[in-house]
């Protein structure tokens, strides 16, 4: 049960706190209500370009970090297309600190030239080591735009192309701040031995006067059902033949979130599940294979990928994983093999709520989904799935003309 | 309210490490528990002295691990991890130069079952011929992929440099080795270094007695053999090694040398010297090669230990146009830890950031325990760390300087650049 009590402030920052007696450390952790999706066709790859220059310092304090490390703390922070995160962890008695540093940078940052020169250098050679010097780097940067044709779900966080890095002005930058980095557009979680009452004393003193400017109410048009089976293939410097196959589903808020995710462990968690069994170990089509879903807020994705072994043509890798897919969609699961795949939900679970820092993002992310009393409901609707439900999920998921392929045909 | 002045603050006190209890098992095999932990969480990590430096051939000690469980002609592979996952247990296998350990997590409730099923399985393994052939394939096409990784070419090139490539340390494997690796290797090894060798055992978690019993019990099918190794002398090759890879954009760059122990005098300063130059966010070598120049998205130093040796290196992947402008700027960075005093201010942050990071390196059962591993596998005093808090506080920016002076020798570093 992960406990929290919360207030909002007149400015409309959301603030959270989460107590934990067993621990030295707090962390406090600021999620913003933008990302990716919020960005326009021509200048992808800002929202994360935008979250280097929060650590270039703000209106009146020189460093985010150095102080921060002065006080023992330590901080980061990550962007995807839904949203932005930051966040601190130190020393709970230095607690303020965090305070101070996350609040001007809500107020305002510093603008300085030399921060967005060198921040657009950093994020091109990010862009290069991440997505363009690794083998299959650049996949989602091929995918997205053949499984999205009008939501900005078809660009990847770090953009479309490194010109649209390149040409960041400073005007884009200030006015992306004004609109989306507003204390009625965030949620502040803290999380630590410290009191309600206290959270409350310093929020009001550091983030008070911060003046609200705007929620940001995305109206993004849903991207349209699918209607016809799609496929990209090309080819690329890498030792074996690569296949990625992604199928459209309810987004994160939606039921097929927790099915979608049993139906993945089914098929791809562990070496007893049912694609490692039937295609690396007894066919021996492929040297890797796995089934994950998205959990994006807009809408979600079902993604199978594998690497072939050599020899196996792109027809017989594809078709078998069909088979299996049809095999999942049509035969009744046993109720063995989905306590089997619930129960290790249940071990992953608490073992990942051990962290102050999961339990405090995790609370952020349930306020800004609009749900956060349900933050403790994961586990009853895990367990509520049925083995009809992932048949049923499965039925109308893996369906051909709801299906983006792309394989990656290696040169060598 | 000025917005300009800091909040008060406190450098961050000790915590205070909990040490395991002890229970020696069956055959003098030592368990370390840590039981009080507030949730239903269990770990067990077994950890065997069977790292690759105890391999007669390439990639036996790795395949070996991950074999472990890998079944015998009355149970399969298949079975043995549907077993484990029915009880929603985890298996996490993982081995280095020195040691070999598999790891078990699950929820109290079903543990018993989850090390019952583990323990029958990794005493009558057999490696069949089906698993091995199935894990030389996965292995080999990991190996072609990573091959096509600047980063992955550089680190493999490093070791051979630092360690020499006969040294254990330094041995890489190569396409042939994959070919080359036989079942009866893996038997082999398997008898000598895990049925063969005294493992030892750290658990953390609120289990019951019969947890404890039934290790005891596994245990007595155990060895009390002592690890046996001779120790060899490593041989670095310094200067420069390059190797081109045309289709890169960016080059890897790895730079280092053989460092000293955790027992050496100068391991506290040195680690103090290393977290300044690259060892944290506002380090030296990122504030002046990604936050000033723009050269790379990331840029880190370290030093790591090993059981029978030790080195510093500082390892980063760069805009191939300025891989020589970054090497310059390293050998820049030596210099002004060499000529100046590292500033008051800088050396307090450092300091402070250092002993924050105790905190949270130690924040919990599972992170003290870490922490205690690290004491018993180096042969460290249980003061360690309250030694390494207070020589943090001692060290003055001359020591620093002194140190600097004796390790960032150029003509002693081995350097390596791919891409």
């Amino acid at each position: 049960m992960i406990t929290f009590e919360r207030f909002t402030l007149p400015n409309g920052l959301r603030v959270l706190f989460h107590k934990d007696e067993t621990t030295p450390l707090a962390v406090v952790n600021i999620l913003y209500n933008v990302g990716a999706r919020d960005e326009v066709a021509e200048k992808t790859g800002f929202a994360h370009l935008f979250e280097h220059l929060m650590f270039g310092g703000s209106k009146n304090i020189e460093s985010f970090d150095n102080p921060l490390q002065l006080a023992g703390g330590e901080c980061n922070a990550f962007t995807n297309n839904d949203i932005t995160n930051y966040y601190d962890m130190l020393p709970v008695q230095n607690l303020e600190t965090a305070f101070w540093l996350e609040s001007d940078r809500m107020l305002e940052l510093a603008f300085t030239p030399k921060s967005l020169e060198v921040q657009r250098s950093v994020v091109i050679e990010e862009f290069k080591q991440r997505y363009l010097n690794q083998p299959y780097g650049d996949v989602w940067l091929l995918l997205r735009p053949l499984i999205y044709k009008s939501h900005p779900y078809q660009w990847a966080t770090i953009g479309k192309e490194i010109a649209h890095i390149e040409q960041a002005t400073m005007d884009d930058v200030k006015s992306f701040f004004f609109r989306y980095y507003s204390p009625d557009n965030a949620v502040l979680v803290v999380g630590g031995n410290t009191s309600l009452e206290h959270v409350r004393e310093l929020s009001e003193k550091w983030f008070g006067e911060i003046p609200a400017r705007g929620i940001n109410n995305r109206n993004l048009k849903p991207e349209p059902p699918q209607q016809e089976e799609r496929e990209l293939q090309v080819e690329r410097e890498v030792s074996s033949d690569a296949l990625y196959m992604a199928f459209r589903m309810g987004s994160r808020m939606s039921p097929d979130h927790y099915t979608g995710d049993l139906a993945s462990d089914i098929l791809s968690r562990g070496k007893s599940s049912r694609l490692y069994h039937a295609l690396i170990s007894e066919k021996q089509l492929f040297s890797t294979l796995s089934a994950y879903i998205s959990g994006g807020w807009e809408d979600g994705l079902f993604v199978v990928s594998g690497n072939l072994n050599p020899g196996v043509s792109f027809e017989t890798a594809r078709t078998e994983i069909w088979k299996e897919l049809e095999k999942i969609a049509t035969v009744a699961i046993e109720e063995k093999e989905l306590t089997k795949v619930k129960n290790k939900f249940k071990t992953g679970k608490v073992f990942s709520e051990q962290s102050l820092m999961n339990r405090v993002m995790n609370i952020a992310f349930f306020e800004m989904m609009g749900k956060p009393d349900e933050i403790n409901d994961e586990l009853k609707k895990y367990d509520a799935v049925t083995a009809d439900d992932i048949q049923h999920f499965c039925k109308r998921t893996f369906v051909k003309t709801n299906c983006s392929t792309l394989l990656i045909k290696a040169k060598k | 309210m000025n917005r300009s002045i800091a909040p008060e603050f406190k450098q961050a006190e000790n915590l205070d490490l909990v040490l395991p209890e002890e229970i020696v098992l069956e055959n003098g095999i030592s368990l370390f528990w840590l039981r009080d932990v507030k949730d239903d969480s269990v770990r067990l990590d077994i950890e065997w002295f069977a790292g690759s430096k105890y391999q007669h051939k390439k990639l036996v000690a790795g395949f070996t691990n991950k074999l472990l469980l890998s079944g015998n002609s009355k149970k399969s592979a298949r079975t043995i991890s549907e077993e484990i996952d029915f009880y929603g247990g985890f298996i996490q296998d993982e081995c280095d130069k020195d040691h070999a350990a598999i790891t078990l997590y699950g929820l109290r409730e079903n543990f018993r079952s989850i090390f019952n099923v583990f323990s029958e399985a990794m005493l009558n393994c057999e490696f069949p011929d089906k698993e091995f052939e199935e894990e030389r394939t996965i292995a080999l096409s990991r190996f072609k992929i990573d091959s096509d990784k600047v980063k992955y070419v550089c680190q493999r090139t490093f070791n051979t440099c630092m360690f020499g490539e006969n040294h254990p340390y330094g041995m890489v494997a190569d396409e042939p080795d994959f070919i080359q690796l036989t079942r009866e290797d893996l038997q082999q090894f398997y008898k000598t270094h895990y049925l063969g060798t005294i493992p030892v055992l750290f658990l953390v978690g609120n289990v019951d007695k019969t947890v404890i019993d039934d290790l005891r019990q596994w245990s007595a099918s155990m060895s009390s053999q002592k690890p046996v190794f001779v120790k060899r002398d490593v041989k670095p090759v310094p200067g420069r090694t390059e190797i081109a890879k045309p289709e890169a954009i960016q080059s890897a760059i790895r730079l280092g040398r053989i460092a000293v122990d955790k027992k050496h005098p100068d391991y506290f300063g040195l680690q103090l010297l290393d977290t300044i130059l690259g060892g944290y966010f506002g380090s030296r070598l990122m504030t002046n090669i990604r936050e000033d120049k723009g050269y790379t998205y990331g840029i880190g130093s370290s030093v790591a230990v090993l059981e029978d040796s030790a080195y510093f290196f500082i390892s980063t992947e760069v805009a191939k146009e300025v891989k020589e402008n970054t090497v310059h700027e390293i050998y820049a960075e030596f210099d002004r830890l060499k000529n100046e005093l590292i500033p008051a201010d800088e050396l307090e942050r450092v300091k402070n950031y250092m002993l924050g990071e105790f905190l949270r390196n130690s924040d919990g059962p599972g992170a003290m325990m870490e922490s205690f591993k690290n004491i018993w596998f180096n042969k460290l005093p249980v003061s360690y760390y309250s030694d390494f808090i207070h020589a943090i506080h001692r060290i003055t920016a001359d020591d620093l300087k002194n140190l600097a002076q004796k390790y960032f020798v150029k003509d002693q570093m081995v350097e390596v650049i791919v891409g």
